[in-house]
């Protein structure tokens, strides 16, 4: 097992050379670079940041800390859900959000190059204003690209135009040893050798460190609409949704919301949205349906064979965004329940398990009953067009061992039946080190054997973003 | 009771708008025309008090063919029945022109249905240009009162209560009708068109009202004029305090202020 040296006077010294003016010690670093967005999976501070601008600062501190032996925590906005950027070894976090420049647009291959630090906002903002679209729509909008790629972060569009992995033409990478090597290219297809590009998608940080990357675009749809359904109970929402897929209308994003966090998402924001009621009867569960396509009269017919759909199916009515300012108030709604559950909850957990889409009634049907045995409350909405779920388990009140244990209890559980399900035990936020050993449950010895294999051709001295995914010290 | 929504398309007020470079022109190429957000929130207003009393909404809006697609959202969310007032001699026409052409056309259509509009609704101003003139020169035109800024209405027995919202805080008015209002932002939302009422709304006729069949009004003279049309300064980004302690940085900031003389 690799032992690692404490950072000395004369590493700090070569750092600051290497990275003039952006590297941070000890007293002088930000509180926030000790954890991420779920500080439940322990708290770390680093003994450098190192702040860099280009693929060759990141290459010089990767080369000293690995001749060092110092741990090497790459980090991007800190938006994370399962420890990934937090530096659990101490060391070194290297935090890439100073390379935030758009570098180029290739309009004729419909590709973008950008600084891996770019935050996920600013390009899809750069881009809509190209007349592009990048599809991958994660919740937090404010992480950066190369956080995304680093976790193959999915979003609300991926029911539709997929995840991340699916728009990664090429990329630059510094590998553990600090050499920069280059992957992929702009081209649509590749027969070219195992695709290391891939194996570095979705690694978290684990294999090398994403400092450039060249991002596919599509044309930006010309007409986009959104339906809010209302429904009565939850189980008549869930199951619309394999009807809603059958009948080929393609919808973009495809989300279930239950009446309690809606009120939450509500109240956080100041703005009630979607109705509570509806003719006298409780509406309890909602779908947020997002459609586009080439002009409203095409629209216009989607949304209607959909609310056919809906409607025969059980829902109680089917209301219309079809103006921005409505549109950004359904959607704000949604997009703020992490937000608004952090902001009112003092313990906080999460999982993110992707089951088969036609088994997600079965599956929140059992997580709502085996919440009942728990102090804690369970909040959970999720992506239904592709079958990933966010279950938030929250406390005000509990202790936190009680609250620790209760939950490893009830995450055994969970991640018990979505294997039994046919599902994953993570559809967007990556394993990190909070979910290292529920991965190692799901997926079994072989398979945590081939990655730990492939961790350490990448990586022999094993200094890079240490007990995170496959293996642990 | 009789309700007269008066509307406006504008661009789409999320979208950050430009001048085009070395005109006096706005650019806005590839910006989503909407219905302006106070008239959305009269409409709202008076969609809710005709669920109250009973009664039919009117919704209508001076402006090229493509000005009907206002019309038709409004019919999804209220509107019984529209109108797009439309001739090329209005175009370019101010304030003042569209009170007069509004005026005609109101009165064109009491004339044609036999009743006049008991309430016309107008929002407090426009989000494009914000002048805030249209409602009280509606009601002059008209020959009515009006009260203005209202985030509220009641019927009453003499007419209707409206809550003005002022500077200071409310003011309840009492008014008799006919008269023109105009709305701020009420504590509520436009509602959600449904798919059965946008529907609905997409099948309905749209008529037009040209200059001809409003007896050949005219905009007028014009009773002002646009001297330039310039974009505002960029805003200097903010400095961000964050010193140990909520009083160290409560104290900085009182410091900062004091030495830039705005204390």
């Amino acid at each position: 097992m690799s032992q690692y040296n404490k950072v000395t006077p004369e590493l700090i010294e070569a750092l600051k050379a290497a990275v003039p003016g952006r590297i941070s010690v000890n007293g002088d670093i930000n509180e926030d670079f000790s954890h991420d967005e779920m500080p439940i999976y322990g708290k770390a501070m680093p003994e450098v940041v190192a702040e860099c601008l280009t693929t060759e600062e990141v290459a010089a501190v990767m080369k000293l800390c690995n001749e060092n032996r110092v741990p090497v925590t790459p980090r991007g906005a800190g938006t994370g859900l399962t420890g990934g950027a937090v530096a659990i070894h101490g060391g070194v976090v290297l935090s890439t959000t100073k390379m935030n420049k758009i570098l180029s647009y290739d309009t004729e291959n419909m590709v973008v190059r950008v600084q891996a630090g770019v935050l996920l906002n600013d390009l899809a903002e750069d881009a809509a204003k190209q007349g592009f679209l990048y599809p991958p729509d994660p919740g937090e909008k404010f992480a950066t690209l190369g956080g995304n790629v680093a976790t193959n972060a999915g979003g609300m569009r991926a029911v539709k135009y997929g995840a991340t992995r699916d728009y990664v033409r090429a990329m630059t990478v510094v590998l553990p040893t600090g050499e920069i090597v280059h992957l992929g290219a702009s081209v649509s297809k590749t027969s070219s050798g195992y695709s290391l590009l891939n194996l570095m998608i979705g690694s978290e940080g684990t294999l090398g460190i994403i400092t450039e990357l060249t991002l596919k675009l599509i044309p930006a749809p010309k007409e986009v609409i959104s339906l809010v359904v209302l429904y009565e109970n939850l189980e008549d929402c869930i199951s619309t949704v394999p009807k809603l897929m059958m009948a080929n209308l393609h919808p973009q994003a495809l989300e279930f919301m239950e009446r309690e966090i809606v009120r939450l998402s509500e109240s956080y924001l100041g703005k009630s949205t979607f109705p509570q009621t509806f003719e006298g009867t409780d509406v309890n569960a909602y779908l947020l349906v997002t459609f586009d396509g080439e002009n409203e009269d095409q629209l216009t017919e989607i949304i209607e064979q959909a609310s056919e759909v809906v409607l025969e199916a059980g829902a109680l009515d089917v209301l219309v965004a079809d103006t921005p300012q409505l549109k950004k108030d359904a959607w704000a709604a949604r997009s703020t329940f992490l937000e608004a559950i952090e902001a009112n909850t003092k313990l906080l957990d999460e999982c993110d398990v992707v089951v088969p889409v036609n088994q997600i009634a079965h599956y929140v049907t059992y997580i709502k009953e085996i919440s009942e045995g728990y102090d804690f409350e369970v909040k959970s909405f999720g992506h239904a067009g592709d079958g990933n779920l966010h279950i938030y388990t929250c406390s005000n009140d509990m202790e936190l061992a009680a609250f620790e244990q209760q939950v490893a209890d009830f995450m055994e559980k969970a991640y018990a039946k979505a294997t039994e399900l046919g599902g994953l035990i993570s559809g967007e936020h990556g394993i990190g080190h909070g979910k290292l050993d529920y991965l190692a449950q799901m997926v079994g010895p072989v398979n945590m054997r081939l990655m730990r294999g492939i961790k350490e051709v990448f990586d022999p001295n094993l200094v890079l973003n240490p007990g995170k995914v496959c293996y642990k010290l | 009771m009789e309700i007269l929504v008066c509307l406006k398309q504008v661009p789409d007020d999320s979208v950050e708008l430009h001048l085009k470079p070395g005109t006096q022109e706005v650019n806005l190429e590839g910006v989503t025309p909407v219905v302006n957000a106070f008239d959305t929130y009269a409409l709202e207003m008076a969609t809710r008090l005709k669920e109250a009393v009973g009664g039919s909404i009117t919704a209508i809006t001076i402006g090229p063919e493509g000005a009907k697609d206002a019309v038709k959202t409004c019919l999804a969310v209220g509107a019984n029945q529209g109108c797009l007032i439309t001739d090329p001699s209005f175009e370019g026409a101010d304030t003042l022109g569209k009170s007069k052409i509004l005026a005609a056309a109101i009165r064109k259509l009491e004339a044609d249905a036999g009743k006049p509009f008991d309430l016309i609704f107008c929002g407090r101003e426009a989000t494009d240009k914000a002048s805030g003139q249209v409602g009280p020169q509606l009601a002059e035109a008209l020959g009515v009162g009006v009260v203005t800024d209202l985030v509220d209405i009641q019927q009453t027995d003499a007419g209707v209560q409206a809550k003005q919202e002022t500077e200071e805080g409310y003011r309840l008015v009492d008014a008799p009708l006919p008269c023109v209002v105009t709305v701020n932002k009420p504590p509520y939302d436009p509602r959600y068109p449904t798919i059965k009422s946008k529907l609905a709304a997409r099948k309905m006729p749209i008529p037009t009202l040209d200059a001809a069949a409003l007896g050949g009004v005219a905009p007028g003279a014009a009773g002002s004029h646009v001297v330039k049309v310039y974009e505002p300064a960029k805003r200097q980004a903010g400095v961000k305090l964050k010193e140990e302690t909520c009083e160290e940085t409560v104290a900085k900031a009182i410091a900062m202020m004091a030495d830039a003389k705005v204390l």
